[in-house]
Formats: C-alpha cells, structure tokens, sequence
C-alpha cells in the first residue's frame, strides 16, 4: 500500500479538487486508500486549522500503525479516538438528537459519542486492512454505574473477531482498556452489523441512489465516501 | 399513393417513435425504481429478521423455524443463514413460479436487485450471516403491464389520429374530386362552370377552369348569334320575319318527304289581293305595315303549335303548314276569324281583300300536287269573294273516331306488331354510323310508319308506351346484331316521369347493349321542355347511350346551351338539307353550324340527304355524317 501520495498523485489530487463530481469515482479507483488531501483541505474548509492537526495527527497515526500487528493496531486507533475525542451527546454537537458523524466530521469537531467513536475507530481498523467479516459494530445495552447499578443505557461499541467463533475484543470509550467480552459484564449485546454485503452490492449503485440516505448507517458510508474514505 | 395512405404511414411512424421513446424512458425509469425498491426491501428485511434471531434462543429448529415463516408469509426468492465459516445452516429458496411477463420481456428487461446481508449475534458470538432476495416477480409484472398500457395508449392515440387525420383530409379533398370532374368535363368539350370550394388552393383552379368556359362559351354563343342572324337573312323574308319561299318549300318537302312526319296535314295559302293597287293607295310605309301586321298574326298562329310553319311566299301570298291536323276546318276557321278581325281594322281600305285558299295532304304525296290543289282552292276563294275559303281536301283518312284507333293500337302493341325499319347512317368514309329504326307498327294490314299513327296516338296518350316498346325492340336487335340503333323519342314521353324512370332501369338491364343505342328527341320538343331534357341527360349519361337532337335547325343557337350536359350528336333537319348544293345561305350557315358543334365536341349527321351532289356539299361542309333516301351501304 502506499504510504504517502508521491508528487504526480498531488497533482492528480488537484484535478479532483477541482471536479467535485468526479471525486466519487476518482475515490472508487483508490480502492481502500484514503484521500487525505481530499480529507485535508476539506478538514481545512470546515473546521480551520484545528480539522487539519486532527487529521493529520489521523494520518500519521495510521501511517506508524500500518506495519504493526492487529492487536497493536487495535491498541493504537482506540487510543487515538478515546484520546481525541470527547463524548458528548448529538444534540449538543450537531444540534440533532441522534447524528452519526464520520471520522472527519468527529475529529473536525474534536468530540463524538458513542456510535461517533465506533464508526471511526471501524473506519480506521478497515483501513489498517482488517476486513468487515472480522469487525462488528454492536448495538449494547450499558449498564451504567457499576454492576449492581439499576441505570442502563443504550450504546454501540466495536467489537474484533479474531476468527469467526473467537469471543471478541471490545473498544469501547466508557472503558478505554480493550477488554474480551466476557470481561465487559457491564455491557448486554443486542444486535451488531457491519459493511459486509453495503459494500459489495451497493456499492457500484449506491452513490446515485436516493435509498441511501435513507438509512443511518448507509448515509454515513456514503458520506464517508465523498469525503475521501473508502 | 393517396394522400390518405400517406397520412396513416406518417402517422404509424411518428407514432412508433414516439411510442418506442417513451417506451424505452419510462420502461428503464420503473426498471431502475423497482430495483432501489427491492434492494432497501432485501437490505432493510435482512436486517430485521437478523435482529429478531439474535435475540432468540439459538436451537436449530427456532431458527429454522423463524426464517421458514419469514419466507412463507414474505415475498422472497431466497433466504439463507450461513455459519462464520460459510456453511449454509438454513435456506429457503423459490425457483420458479410464473413470472408475470413473457420470458423474453424479462431476458429483455432484467431487473437486478443487490441481496440484502445483515449479521446475526449470539450474544458476543457471530452466529452467522444472513442473505435474502425478495422476488422480482412482481416487478416485472408491473413493468410489463405498464408496458402494455403505453402501448394501449400509443395504438388508441394512433388510430384516432388516423380517423381524425382521415376525416380532415376528406374534407379537404372533397372539392379536389369536383376540380377533376370539371377538368375531364373540359377535356370532354363540356365547358361546365362549378361552384367555388372553399380551399384557397383548389378555388384558384376553379376560377381558371372557369374563366375558362366561360369565355369559351361567350365565344360560341356569340358565334350562335352570328350563325343565327346568317340563317334568317338566307331563310326569311326580310320585312315580315316570315320564312322564305325557298326555304318553305324545304320544308314542305319534309313534311311530305320525312318517315316520321305526321301523315297528314293541311296547307293554307293567303293572298293579299290587288297588292300593286294597295300599295298606291295606301303608299309603301302602311303596306308594309298591313302586311307585317299580317304576318304577326300567322306567326302567333304558328307558335302556339309546335309543328306548324309559317312563310311569305312571294309580295303578296302567305303560306301556314299545320303539319299533324287532320281535319282542315279546323286550322281554317280560327285563322279565318282572325283575319276577318285583321281586315276590320283595315275597314278604311276599301281594296284589301283575303282570299284563303286551303287542301289537306298525306305523307309521301309529291310537293307540287298538295301545291296545285292548294292554289286551285285559292283560285276559287279568289273567285268567290274578298274573304271567301275554299277547302280542296282529297280522300278521307282511314280510320274516322279515337275508339277505333284505340283498339287497333293496342292490338298491334299486344300481339307483337312493333318493327324497327333500319335506314343507314353512315360517316364520311363510308362506314356505318348506326341504323336509323323508326318504327313501324302492324295496322290495317300492313306496316305503317309513325306519321300513320303517331298523332293519333298521341291524341291516345299512348305514346310512351309505344316509345317503351321501340326501346324493347331496339335493344333485343341490338342484342342480337351487336350493330348500333338510333332510335326517336317523342315529345310526350320526354316529359311522362314515368317513362323516363322505366327506360332508365330498361337500359340499366341491358348495360351491353345500352352503350350502342342512340337516343334522339326532336329539337323543337327539346327546346320547349328543357328541365326535362336536363333531366333524362343526367340519368341516361352514365348508361353510356348517346343522346342527340333530331331535326336541328332554327334553334340551333340555343342549342350551344345545353352542351354541357353531354349531348353526343345534332342531326340536322332536312329541310337544312335539299338542295343545299344550290343554296349558298344554307351553306354559310351549315358551315357554321358544323364549327360551333364541333367546337363543343358534337357530331353533326345530315337528315334526308337524297342525292351524291347533296351529300358531296354536305361533307364539305364539315358534317360527320348522312342519312335519308340517297344513304345506302355500300355493297
């Protein structure tokens, strides 16, 4: 994979800026490689310099993690967003009552919460070249205030399969630590999902089609896409 | 091609663009909706029906079970659970099933639709991933439909533009099929004029065409009126009016010459006596006076019949030919009253004097007997006084009273005693025209001709029945011989409705030989009931017989007026005729005529043309064809 885009893909880069519409397919042809000029200069639009540091820290950090092994990976992407991102409900930050951001709309506003921290740390991860089948994000029901506490709340966590029967391991922004579910006692999960199957049958179609913005989770692929990510 | 035809192969071909365009749009426009509506319905029905067996207990037949009844009850082609590794724990799958549309519409117009993948958890645990696929079955149901609807819609659209095309473009013709009729009628010599259409293109064409006849026309009549003023200067006597001697003579000749001039008459002759003494008396100016008054009075006596002739026959003698009477008293005595009446109010001029002289002749006698007996009658009432008659009248007609000639009429009409008598008419070359067939009926022993029994059985009213049975007799002959006939129809029948509806379906029966039967009505008949005329040339024109004017001659010049409805020929009347190798008037006039009625597409034939010198004259003169006594075929 290429590390850094060499001078002729800047270039390249340029041309795109300047045919927006072109951008979908351009991203389609650097499958699975991110476009962070793209991501840069519209980090640098809509959120100043601060986007930038954020993205760029977002780069480099996927840049240092891409040789390392999984479980360093893991380690490195949940640290990195648990780290730069502050949880806060979606009201006060998109001024929606349930918003799902994408990792540069996270990191431009230096805050998310929980599905936020998910989706960015499943960008990521995918991105560090760990497949969907092996990624989950899973809708849980939190139990909040320590094991005998009665509150409970709705949350979504990233759990990773090392292999389809493995007991996964959990990245969560309530408990920095990865931990194995059977360590999470706190967390009851409901149902999970992934991009397995959007990505391959709806991908050809799917930026042109209307559906998409229809559901939450497509919508945020799909803008995901037009923002550089693949 | 018609303009019709062309209309609908434009419209089939708009149409079929039109259709194939929209087709193509709308039909790629539900195809690709369809298949975002399937796929949320695959992506969105996976998704929940995974979340459903991730919260059930996990027990094969549970999970069996639940996607069973999701795809039992659901719309779906296919659901299947495959375990991490990819084997499949649970399928259900639907092949076939009728499609809603033909095979080939579907190979045609695929719908394609992504699977709809969702995960299912057991608790932390992938427990594996489900696919499903709704049927499209329905999609292309509904697209087909909607298919065959637009096509409904296009043929429906079609085919009432069509009408509406058609219908609009008859009307707009319709005048094109009245230009052609007046065109052909133009090539035809039949210089009609017709109504203007509304259709600015064809109203031009028909202002020319009739522009067009009508200055042809006003040519010709003038030419009438031309040939008009040359025949009364050749045939009439300058001062009264009055026909010539010459030319009375003629027809004199015809009356006692012609086959179907009546077989009797009467001639009478008036003399103005002493007329030398009257003029010196009276002086020029109130003789003339006296003898046009004289005249007038004849010709009012004249043209209240229609075969009778009047003629100044030199300064002083007055001739009346009451052609068809039979009974002398009785054309004597009116004209004798009237010139008592004339004489009374000359009473101041003690020396005029009217001797009448008057004698009935048969058909067939020679011209200077009936002449000798009617100037010895003359001779007598000059001996007998001022205002005295002498009638010299010879035999008495065969039979006396109507009942008599009633019955033996209708025998003859019974028992098959109708005949045709056949007289050449030949053209130019030589060859034969048609036959002449007067007809003959079987009376008092033997084959009488018309001038025998016509006026009686006109008197009868029998005449159309006896002009129905020539028509019968004509057409059988013609059937027979294929050889054209020319036959008369008389007056009386021109104007019976009757009749003239039952020769029409006659001749409807019989088409073959209807196109070798000439028709021919006397000019004077003609002249005096022309709506009836109109009439039978209107009905008999399609039949193909041709229609002509016998015994042409004074009213030609009106004549020129009925061209247009499609006359074929004019036989000229024979007192045109004698002598016309002598009698240059005739001659200038004849001419004439012949110009004019070929001008209008008329073929001019010559009656009683008796010898070669006539009918050299004759053919000179520009006329088509002879017949009369000296007419035979050659051997």
């Amino acid at each position: 994979m290429p590390r850094h885009p060499d001078l002729r893909r800047r270039a390249l880069a340029a041309c795109r800026r300047c045919w927006v519409g072109l951008a979908v397919v351009a991203a389609g042809l650097a499958l699975a490689a991110p476009d962070f000029d793209r991501l840069l200069s519209l980090a640098q639009s809509r959120y100043g310099s601060s986007g930038v540091n954020a993205v760029q820290a977002w780069q480099r950090m996927l840049a240092d993690t891409a040789d390392a092994d999984e479980a360093e990976q893991l380690r490195r992407v949940n640290e990195f967003f648990n780290r730069r991102l502050r949880f806060d409900d979606d009201l006060p930050i998109w001024g929606e009552a349930d918003y799902w951001a994408t990792p540069l709309e996270s990191l431009g506003r230096g805050a998310g919460d929980c599905e936020d921290f998910a989706i960015a740390k499943y960008v990521s991860l995918r991105q560090l070249g760990i497949s969907a089948e092996r990624l989950r994000l899973i809708y849980v029901r939190a139990q909040i205030g320590g094991p005998t506490s009665r509150i409970s709340q709705a949350h979504m966590v990233l759990g990773y399969y090392a292999s389809a029967e493995a007991e996964p391991l959990i990245l969560d922004n309530l408990i920095g630590e990865i931990r194995p579910a059977s360590r999470r006692a706190d967390l009851f999960p409901v149902f999970s999902f992934n991009s397995a199957g959007l990505w391959v049958g709806g991908a050809a179609a799917s930026s042109a089609d209307p559906t998409a913005r229809l559901s939450r989770w497509r919508d945020v692929l799909e803008r995901m896409r037009n923002e550089g990510l693949q | 091609m018609s303009l019709i035809k062309q209309l609908w192969i434009a419209i089939a071909l708009v149409m079929s663009l039109a259709f194939g365009g929209s087709l193509l749009v709308s039909t790629l426009g539900a195809r690709h909706y369809l298949a975002q509506q399937l796929y949320v319905k695959n992506v969105d029905n996976a998704t929940s029906l995974a979340l459903s067996l991730s919260q059930m207990s996990k027990d094969p037949v549970t999970v069996e079970l639940l996607i069973a009844a999701q795809f039992d009850a659901g719309h779906y082609r296919m659901i299947r659970l495959t375990d991490p590794a990819g084997a499949v724990i649970v399928e259900r799958a639907n092949g076939g099933g009728a499609l809603g549309a033909p095979e080939w519409f579907a190979a045609l117009v695929p719908v394609s639709a992504a699977a709809g993948v969702a995960q299912v958890q057991d608790g932390w645990n992938q427990y594996g991933t489900l696919t499903l696929e709704s049927h499209s079955r329905y999609a292309y149901e509904s697209l087909w439909r909607a298919t065959l609807q637009l096509l409904g819609w296009f043929l429906g659209a079609a085919v009432l533009t069509g009408v509406l095309g058609t219908v609009l473009l008859r009307h707009i013709t319709r005048p094109l099929g009245r230009v052609v009729a007046q065109a052909e009628a133009i090539g035809g010599r039949r210089f009609v004029t017709t109504d203007e259409p509304s259709t600015t293109e064809f109203r031009s064409v028909v202002r020319a065409m009739n522009t067009l006849s009508a200055r042809v026309r006003g040519m010709l009549a003038e030419e009438s009126q031309r040939l008009e003023q040359l025949r009364r200067q050749s045939q009439h006597d300058e001062l009264t009016g009055l026909l010539g001697r010459r030319q009375f003579l003629n027809q004199l000749d015809a009356a006692l010459s012609r086959d179907d001039a009546a077989a009797t008459g009467t001639l009478v002759i008036v003399r103005v006596g002493e007329l030398a003494a009257l003029n010196l008396a009276l002086g020029r100016p109130r003789t003339d006076a006296l003898l046009c008054e004289l005249a007038a009075l004849l010709q009012a006596h004249i043209d209240a019949q229609p075969d009778w002739e009047g003629a100044r026959l030199n300064g002083s003698d007055f001739a009346l030919l009451a052609c068809g009477s039979s009974a002398t008293a009785a054309v004597v005595a009116p004209l004798r009253a009237a010139l008592d009446a004339l004489a009374e109010r000359w009473h101041d001029c003690a020396l005029l004097r009217l001797p009448m002289g008057a004698t009935r002749y048969r058909n067939g006698e020679a011209r200077a007997q009936v002449l000798a007996r009617a100037d010895g009658a003359l001779a007598g009432a000059e001996q007998a006084g001022d205002r005295a008659v002498q009638i010299n009248d010879d035999a008495a007609p065969a039979h006396a009273d109507l009942a008599e000639w009633r019955s033996s009429l209708e025998e003859a009409l019974r028992d098959d005693g109708v005949s045709l008598a056949l007289y050449p008419a030949l053209n130019a070359a030589g060859a034969l025209l048609h036959h002449e067939a007067p007809m003959r009926l079987r009376l008092d022993g033997g084959w009488q001709n018309a001038g025998y029994f016509m006026p009686w059985a006109a008197r009868l009213g029998l005449t159309s029945r006896l002009d129905a049975a020539v028509v019968r007799a004509a057409l059988a002959r013609i059937a027979s011989t294929g050889e054209a006939l020319g036959i008369n129809l008389s007056v009386d029948s021109l104007r019976d409705a009757a009749f003239r509806s039952e020769l029409f379906a006659t001749l409807q029966g019989q088409p073959a030989a209807a196109r070798q039967l000439w028709i021919e009505l006397p000019e004077h008949g003609v002249l005096r009931n022309l709506a009836e005329f109109r009439a039978l040339c209107v009905a008999l024109r399609p039949l193909g017989c041709r229609l002509g004017i016998e015994h042409v001659g004074r009213g030609f010049s009106r004549i020129g007026d009925l061209h247009e409805l499609g006359l074929d020929y004019l036989k000229l009347d024979a007192s045109m005729v004698r002598d016309i190798d002598q009698d240059g008037g005739n001659q200038n006039f004849v001419r004439g005529l012949c110009v004019v009625a070929h001008a209008i597409g008329l073929t001019v034939i010559a009656e009683g043309v008796c010898n070669a010198a006539e009918r050299r004259t004759l053919a000179e003169l520009g006329l088509d064809g002879f017949t009369g006594p000296g007419i035979r075929v050659a051997e």
